[in-house]
């Protein structure tokens, strides 16, 4: 067959055979691709009504265009000769990668999801899979999953294509039985019409596998497998395997068809939500006293964690489907990279406090369950997973909190301080590391707020800057509701953006109303701000009394992010987008301006950076700096591409792509961390904080 | 009345439930509010995870009381009768239209 053409296909190479067929690899010369060409045998002795049945089959398979289904191109006959041509898949089986021990966890969770998400569409287009076992589940390099031979198994079963075989053949019977015994469900063995309901048990079969590495129903023969799945109840999974996963495979593994899952749709939420939980183990002590909640040990299973250590350099990078810790040393040129931490939430808001000896990150987690602070003392090994969330409005404000934009530690000397910025649009404060919260009463009753409007991201209090020199005075900015100050430490409130334009009402220069995406202070200098706007670039220094238009040859005055060079007051770095309408990079350059006379002139920063069709947007926190000389300047897009500088902003790399969309990113120098274990030293005393711990949150710690 | 109740724990919340995936609880009262309130009692972490600090329901959780969304039948009023089967699941992510009409089929 090699080099012979079926078709427009050239046959190249054979990929493997099976008792029914050879699979080639070939290359489609008329849309100049790589296929893979499975060629039925003449001595499958298919009558004429089956091969009708598997073209029409394989067409109607065609239909499924989705990521996680090997899809099929084309499908004929040649001298005899059915064929069928699809996507060429080039990975390891779910079968080989689950043999002997299983897969971790997160894998299994992962995987599980995709192959989930596959069954849901070919449900949907009403293809039921027949076969679903793990030798036909294929995990590319990159760890993308493709299910193989959907709706093939009804015709001929798909035991002709594999290539890895298990000791149990694919069985097809005149009644039009067909599969693979160990991953049959008990109403195919008792002879009824297999449903999607079918392909769920085998997914809970497939669960089993790759979670364990053994079936859940095994036998010597054939007669004690079929007896197996009519009536055993599979051995419990138990630890590492999340509690979460267990059930989910037992629920598909339900005997009766009405007691499973009814749609892989439920199949696939619920592995997300597990998980999205980031994976529980449960306390086995707290089995037997179930009123002692929650489980003091849960475990994080195969998250990747980057191994810190003293004078290492971290980048931590917040995006929409969760947390990223990145650790290097101050030549800043190798990545490692941990995480993702909270699967699949929106990590809007993240902090490293290193005050007082301590090396806690902080992090903001919203998903369909809420809105949390969390905080880890280890990089990320373990976090906080409070019962009651830390920051709520009080009962009597009616409000209920939708986002944490923003956690800003409070001044160095005040190491139990820090604020957060929330959406609705609020301050919260806390005294005692983070422990309680009370919510700034001043802002937050100020008589502004009801006119205060929500931007396109909702109405958030996203920036607070603290003065460094003056306790008693700080600056928060609201989209939309602009500038505010207090000189009394959070008493009294007022707004400040004499000179701030507003483009979207009458008066152009309200008092408040104002859609401020970021300000910046230099502690050197703390008089004097930087302000981007939602349309304008400004400079105060009065104390944000009066603010001066310094958009002075930039390529737009649209934008999100102000960033300060730690050390020299007059350097500030943004990203220019095009406009309200078009918020990418202009014209499709992505090029980083720096001023380095307080906004008298900018100049384009770009070696290094995408030139060409590059339409990235920058968000207000996905930009920071470091404070190494020369100052290293990072910045995340929305496309999920991570680019950093460590000349300050002359030349550029790109450190990672592929994240999901990034909206926050924060630097920090680790000091005082103790080796690789990366435990904290002797925090501040505060047994309160202690003692809470302990007692009133859960904590996530590795075992 | 003493009820006998059976909650439905999703995977993302039996961290707080000391692994359970489902929760009987009796309890007296006849409202869900009642209902949920005696789950919170012996899982306080749920809580939060389910309302918000004001006591609604969170977007996009659903609770089915049996079969249906107690979005349609009095919300967390809804009655709660004897032997009922409480489910609390999440609604959506993504595929909108797609996911609520999958729930709405989640029988049992």
């Amino acid at each position: 067959m090699i080099g012979q053409e079926i078709g427009h296909y050239r046959i190249v190479s054979k990929i493997g055979e099976g008792g029914m067929g050879v699979v080639y690899r070939a290359y489609d010369e008329l849309l100049h691709r790589d296929v893979a060409v499975k060629v039925v045998n003449k001595d499958a002795r298919l009558d004429p009504s089956a091969s009708q049945n598997l073209l029409h089959e394989a067409r109607a398979s065609s239909s499924l265009a989705h990521p996680n289904i090997c899809t099929i191109h084309d499908a004929g006959e040649t001298d005899g000769e059915l064929y069928i041509v699809m996507e060429l898949v080039e990975g390891k089986s779910l079968y080989s990668m689950s043999a002997v021990v299983g897969l971790p966890a997160e894998s299994v969770l992962r995987y599980g999801v995709q192959i989930a998400s596959a069954l849901a569409r070919a449900h949907d287009r009403g293809i039921v899979h027949r076969d679903l076992k793990t030798a036909n589940i294929v995990v590319t390099s990159e760890g993308l999953v493709k299910v193989l031979d959907f709706g093939l198994a009804k015709q001929i079963g798909s035991g002709i294509f594999e290539g890895p075989t298990r000791s149990f053949a694919t069985v097809q019977d005149t009644a039009g039985v067909s599969g693979t015994l160990p991953y049959m469900a008990p109403e195919i063995l008792r002879g009824e019409v297999a449903d999607y309901r079918s392909d769920l048990w085998a997914l809970g079969v497939v669960l089993y596998e790759a979670a364990s590495g053994r079936l859940p129903f095994e036998g010597r023969t054939g007669f004690e497998i079929s007896s197996a799945i009519m009536r055993e109840i599979p051995i419990p999974l138990g630890p590492p395997v999340p509690p979460g996963l267990w059930a989910i495979i037992q629920r598909c593994l339900a005997k009766e068809p009405t007691q499973r899952y009814q749609r892989a749709g439920e199949v696939q939420a619920a592995l997300e939500a597990v998980q999205s939980g980031a994976i529980v183990s449960a306390d086995p002590a707290a089995d037997l006293h179930p009123d002692v909640s929650p489980p003091k040990t849960t475990t994080l299973h195969s998250v990747r964690h980057a191994h810190v250590k003293k004078g290492d350099f971290l980048l931590l990078v917040g995006t929409t489907k969760g947390a990223f810790i990145l650790r290097s040393n101050a030549q800043r040129r190798r990545w490692e990279v941990g995480g993702p931490y909270f699967h699949g939430h929106n990590v809007y808001a993240m902090a490293y406090d290193g005050r007082a000896g301590q090396h806690r990150i902080w992090v903001s987690t919203q998903s369909y369950w809420g809105t949390l602070l969390r905080s880890s003392d280890d990089f990320g090994k373990s976090w906080t997973n409070p019962q009651q969330a830390p920051i709520r409005f009080p009962s009597d404000t009616g409000v209920s909190l939708k986002n944490i934009w923003q956690i800003t530690p409070g001044r160095a000397e005040e190491h139990n301080v820090i604020y957060c910025g929330v959406e609705p649009a609020a301050l919260f404060e806390s005294r005692d590391a983070g422990e309680t919260w009370s919510l700034v009463r001043g802002l937050f009753d100020h008589p502004h707020r009801p006119r205060w409007m929500p931007g396109n991201g909702g109405l958030a209090l996203h920036t607070i800057v603290l003065d460094p020199a003056n306790k008693q005075r700080m600056y928060v900015a609201i989209s939309s509701g602009g500038v505010y100050r207090t000189n009394d430490g959070g008493g009294t409130w007022t707004a400040q953006n004499q000179g701030i334009r507003c483009t979207f009402t009458p008066d152009k220069y309200p008092e408040f109303g104002q859609c401020v995406h970021k300000i910046a202070m230099h502690p050197d200098r703390p008089e004097r701000l930087f302000l981007q706007n939602h349309w304008g670039l400004y400079r105060s220094d009065d104390c944000a009394e009066n603010w001066t238009d310094i958009a002075n040859g930039v390529p737009s005055d649209f934008g999100f992010a102000v960033v300060m060079h730690p050390k020299n007051p007059d350097c500030v770095y943004i990203v220019p987008v095009e406009s309200d309408e078009f918020r990418c990079a202009c014209d499709g350059r992505l090029r980083v301006y720096r001023t380095r006379n307080s906004g008298a002139s900018w100049e384009p920063l770009m070696r290094g950076l995408p030139q060409k069709r590059a339409y990235e947007t920058v968000l207000r926190d996905a930009m920071t700096a470091d404070a190494f000389d020369p100052a290293g300047v990072y910045f995340g897009t929305r496309s999920g591409q991570l680019f950093g500088s460590c000349d300050e902003g002359r030349t550029w790399q790109k450190i990672l792509e592929g994240l999901p969309s990034v909206v926050c990113v924060r630097s920090a120098v680790v000091e005082g961390a103790g080796g690789s274990l990366a435990m904290p030293k002797a925090r501040p005393t505060n047994p309160s904080r202690t003692k809470s711990r302990s007692t009133n949150k859960s904590r996530r710690t590795n075992r | 009345m003493i009820l006998a109740l059976t909650f439905h724990i999703p995977g993302a919340l039996r961290e707080f439930t000391a692994g359970h995936s489902t929760v009987e609880i009796e309890q007296s009262g006849a409202t869900l509010t009642d209902a949920l309130t005696a789950l919170w009692a012996i899982y306080p972490g749920v809580r939060d995870r389910v309302l918000t600090e004001q006591g609604q329901v969170r977007q996009h959780i659903n609770i089915f009381i049996g079969n249906e969304n107690i979005r349609y039948i009095g919300g967390l009023a809804s009655p709660v009768a004897a032997g009922s089967e409480i489910s609390i699941v999440p609604a959506v992510s993504g595929g909108w239209c797609e996911r609520v009409g999958l729930i709405s089929n989640m029988g049992r």
